[in-house]
């Protein structure tokens, strides 16, 4: 396949056929233990532009007209120049251009993509790929080089609707893990190439993923959060979790909402209320056995960390970020404190570092290490026996790689799970879950199969060889993700691969390995129920 | 002859270094922008294991240990091990490094052969029977560098020419100008492998010649010499032109974009700079954007319940 090839009209630049995927180890080393990727039906292909890999994740209309196709070629062509320009995209420019300038294509970095080599090496999903066309794009169609020149530095290249709408999709093919720019000896990020080409769709065009833009970030600015729940369902939410900590762990509990002064504002992904609530229990456990001033808030956006911005749109990103820190500061607490979700974590402490100005830039700290204070200097009292199963631990990309906060959740587990052990590699050099960017909560059309399939193979595969000495679904394991997004990917990775009911591998967050060992509570906290 | 040879060279050097500050410049001119950096962070503490400051409770409250100088070291021991091509492509490295080598040594080699030419200008001999020390030293290392650098780099030359025709995943990517690079430099370098051998084997009729230079006495020099003197010029004026200022811009991407965890400090310059910069009005087009107005009143709206 030759890169031109994008703009050439086909019915599917490539296909994906099982045997071509990468091997998987013991129980999935056969060949039938893969399920292919789903086709799209013939309505789906007929209505949506699919010629990429047979994937949609966005599911882009196909415009009606010739003139419709041509206003969209051209808001692209505007968008791409809007994108290099300072006062459109400050934001980014710098390593934009750098990474667009400096890279010398050898191709070192392929083979830490996770999807490029899960996919068996498919061309299209080559890091390098996507930024190529790009180029080439801004050569003969911005900077307007001439014919020889074109042919020179090989960039002659044809844009048309085609290529538009295949590279729309394929921005949304990449996770933003950015394994490939830390390899770069060159400084070059292909992962941020990804995240420009999907500004240029958002804020030119208006073409983004629903669950991102439509049910994600507009939804959280209007009714409060990405998950629809409104403030006054919050409250019962809360309430909700309240019985059930009683329930559980006999304590009588009541969760702090809009405590003004707290010195804690914690800022929960509030797709934990609804698909994990006993992640939030277990903080309100911790942070209550550990006699904290903390807080929730119920206000419009306040108990939702999620921001989905930071994957396509830097305009809604910036919304969202400011609405956060106004929440705090109406509520005068000393400080943010972000749960278990990476993408929440680098949004706040680290992307909106450079928006949050004046009396808008309130201290922001991950919960980890919180935690591990909490939990190495024997605040609460912690029986490891009660841990003691096969546990390993999942680095999320944007907690660990892209904002350095590595170590205290290892301290913790070390101190209270006998038998935790790492993947390989791990720490900075993790693996993606698969649902990076988005990925986990679209599930647009048959693209949950391929995020299993390729995006988080990588993921089972080093789930899968860490417990290869225990995989016999007689004993039971678990896979600590201290994420909601990389939770959320890995139930629905288990469950393609049906992986509970195979070798019996749970999930779960951290801190619910901390309430399970806490001595003062009779029950386990974990009770090891598939959802 | 010699004429055009002085020009030629004065031309090709004020060429290289004014394009080059003109793309530094560029490049360190653009706005600041968000956050993005990548771990580990060199100069951060805990950088063995990508560490950062975020690892500890009440961050703002600490001071944050900063080694500079350490990133630094790291870039530098790169550029003489290419270790990340060692570790993901060998056979790549063993034709990358000669030829990286290549290019260090003979701009080693040129900077010496002008330091060497200033010492003639003050009296000091430079041979391998000097009455000065500076002069043997000069004198060898002239010669090792010099010709180290052909041999290495015509080398490497060929090896990565071969290299992108035959392996597949670089192909793909390889344009008619990559081509033309690596041919370019095989002639340059090997210019000179020919100039050392067959004219010149101890380099003091290129002395003579920078030193002429110094002194405006422009000397004549052998045919062949003076082909490699043109050739490496044109090399000069053709690396602007090339991915080459990768040297340097690698350097800016890690300390500017990849190592760059400066936290906004409330009433600090660079918040200064932030608020500048969300003053600017955008022009994006879609609908929930408004076109004309600033960052900072695209993003006021909706306001809060209370
Ligand atoms: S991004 Fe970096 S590693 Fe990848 S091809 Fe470009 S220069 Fe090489
Ligand atoms: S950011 Fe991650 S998924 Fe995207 S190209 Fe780089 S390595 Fe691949």
């Amino acid at each position: 396949m030759q890169i031109e090839d994008i703009s050439k009209k086909s019915e599917q630049l490539i296909r994906i056929k099982p045997e071509d995927l990468m091997p998987l180890p013991c129980p999935y080393d056969t060949p039938d233990a893969d399920p292919a990727i789903r086709e799209l039906t013939q309505d789906q292909k007929n209505r949506y532009e699919a010629s990429l890999d047979g994937v949609l994740a966005i599911g882009i209309p196909k415009p009606e007209t010739k003139e419709k196709e041509e206003e969209l070629i051209k808001k692209f062509l505007s968008g791409l120049a809007k994108l290099l320009t300072k006062e459109n995209n400050w934001t980014f420019l710098q390593p934009l251009l750098h990474s667009l300038e400096y890279c010398v294509k050898c191709q070192i970095c392929n083979d830490s993509c996770p999807t490029y080599v899960a996919s068996g090496k498919q061309e299209i999903y080559r890091p390098t790929y996507r930024p190529e066309i790009l180029r080439r794009i801004i050569n003969k169609y911005l900077k307007k080089q001439s014919i020889l020149s074109l042919k020179l530095t090989g960039s002659d290249i044809e844009l048309n609707w085609t290529l538009i709408a295949r590279l729309a999709e394929l921005a949304y093919r990449c996770t933003l893990c950015r394994r490939c720019a830390q390899i770069c000896p060159l400084g070059v990020d292909n992962g941020l190439i990804s995240h420009e080409i999907r500004k240029i769709f958002s804020q030119e065009m208006g073409i983004a993923p629903k669950e991102l833009h439509e049910s994600g970030t507009v939804q959280q600015l209007k009714a409060g959060s990405s998950t629809g729940i409104a403030p006054k369902a919050l409250v019962n939410i809360i309430s909700f979790m309240e019985d059930e900590i009683e329930e559980k762990t006999g304590k009588k509990i009541k969760i702090p909402v809009d405590k003004e002064g707290a010195d804690i504002l914690l800022l929960h992904n509030a797709g934990e209320f609804m698909a994990w609530p006993e992640n939030t229990e277990a903080f309100a456990i911790i942070f209550e056995a550990a006699g904290l001033n903390w807080t929730l808030s119920s206000e419009l956006v306040g108990y939702d960390a999620v921001n989905y911005g930071v994957w396509y749109d830097d305009f809604q990103f910036a919304k969202i970020a400011l609405r956060h820190a106004e929440v705090a500061k109406t509520l005068k607490v000393k400080k943010i404190s972000v749960g278990e979700c990476g993408h929440a974590h680098k949004a706040m402490m680290v992307i909106a570092d450079r928006i949050l100005t004046g009396d808008l830039n309130i201290p922001r700290e991950s919960a980890i290490p919180l935690l591990a204070d909490l939990v190495m200097n024997n605040k609460i009292k912690l029986d490891p026996g009660r841990n003691n199963f096969p546990i390993t631990l999942h680095d999320p990309c944007n907690m660990v790689r892209l904002m350095g906060i590595v170590e205290p959740q290892r301290q913790i587990l070390r101190k209270i799970c006998p038998q935790f052990r790492e993947m390989e590699p791990h720490g900075v050099e993790n693996y993606c879950c698969g649902g990076g960017s988005g990925f986990a909560i679209m599930q647009s059309m048959n693209f949950p199969d391929w995020r299993s399939a390729i995006s988080g193979r990588v993921k089972l595969k080093q789930v899968l060889e860490t417990f290869q000495d225990v995989i016999s679904p007689g004993i039971p394991k678990y896979v600590c993700a201290p994420c909601s997004n990389c939770k959320g990917q890995i139930r629905d990775l288990f469950n393609y691969y049906s992986v509970f009911e195979k070798c019996n591998i749970f999930y779960g967050g951290l801190v619910e390995l901390i309430a399970n060992a806490m001595v003062d509570i009779k029950k386990p906290f974990i009770e090891w129920e598939w959802h | 002859m010699k004429i055009f040879l002085a020009i030629l060279t004065y031309f090709s050097y004020t060429f290289i270094i004014a394009m080059y500050t003109i793309k530094a410049v560029k490049y360190l001119k653009l706005p600041t922008h968000l956050r993005w950096e990548l771990y580990p962070v060199m100069h951060e503490e805990k950088y063995r294991y990508g560490g950062s400051y975020f690892e500890q409770v009440d961050w703002w409250t600490r001071i944050r240990q900063k080694r500079y100088l350490r990133g630094f070291l790291f870039l530098l021991k790169e550029y003489f091990v290419l270790n990340e091509y060692f570790q993901k492509n060998k056979t790549y490295w063993y034709f990358l490094y000669p030829w990286h080598i290549g290019f260090i040594l003979i701009i080693t080699f040129h900077m010496l052969c002008f330091f060497g030419a200033v010492a003639m200008v003050f009296g000091i001999t430079i041979s391998s029977s000097s009455q000065s020390m500076t002069g043997i030293v000069f004198y060898y290392a002239i010669l090792f560098t010099g010709v180290v650098s052909f041999v290495t780099g015509a080398f490497g030359s060929v090896g990565l020419l071969i290299k992108r025709i035959y392996d597949e995943n670089l192909k793909q990517y390889a344009t008619p100008l990559h081509y033309f690079t690596y041919i370019f430099t095989f002639i340059v370098f090997i210019s000179g492998l020919y100039a050392w051998y067959f004219i010149d084997p101890t380099l003091s009729e290129y002395r003579e010649f920078w030193k002429g230079l110094i002194t405006f006495k422009f000397i004549d020099v052998e045919f062949g010499a003076a082909a490699h003197i043109i050739l490496f010029n044109l090399f000069l004026v053709y690396l602007p032109y090339t991915r080459s200022m990768h040297y340097i811009t690698r350097f800016f991407a890690f300390y500017l974009i990849r190592w760059d965890d400066e936290p906004n400090i409330r009433g600090s310059k660079l918040e200064r700079k932030l608020q500048a910069l969300l003053n600017q009005k955008v022009s994006w087009s879609a609908l929930h954007i408004k076109s004309g107005k600033t960052w900072g009143e695209q993003v006021e709206e909706p306001k809060m319940r209370s």
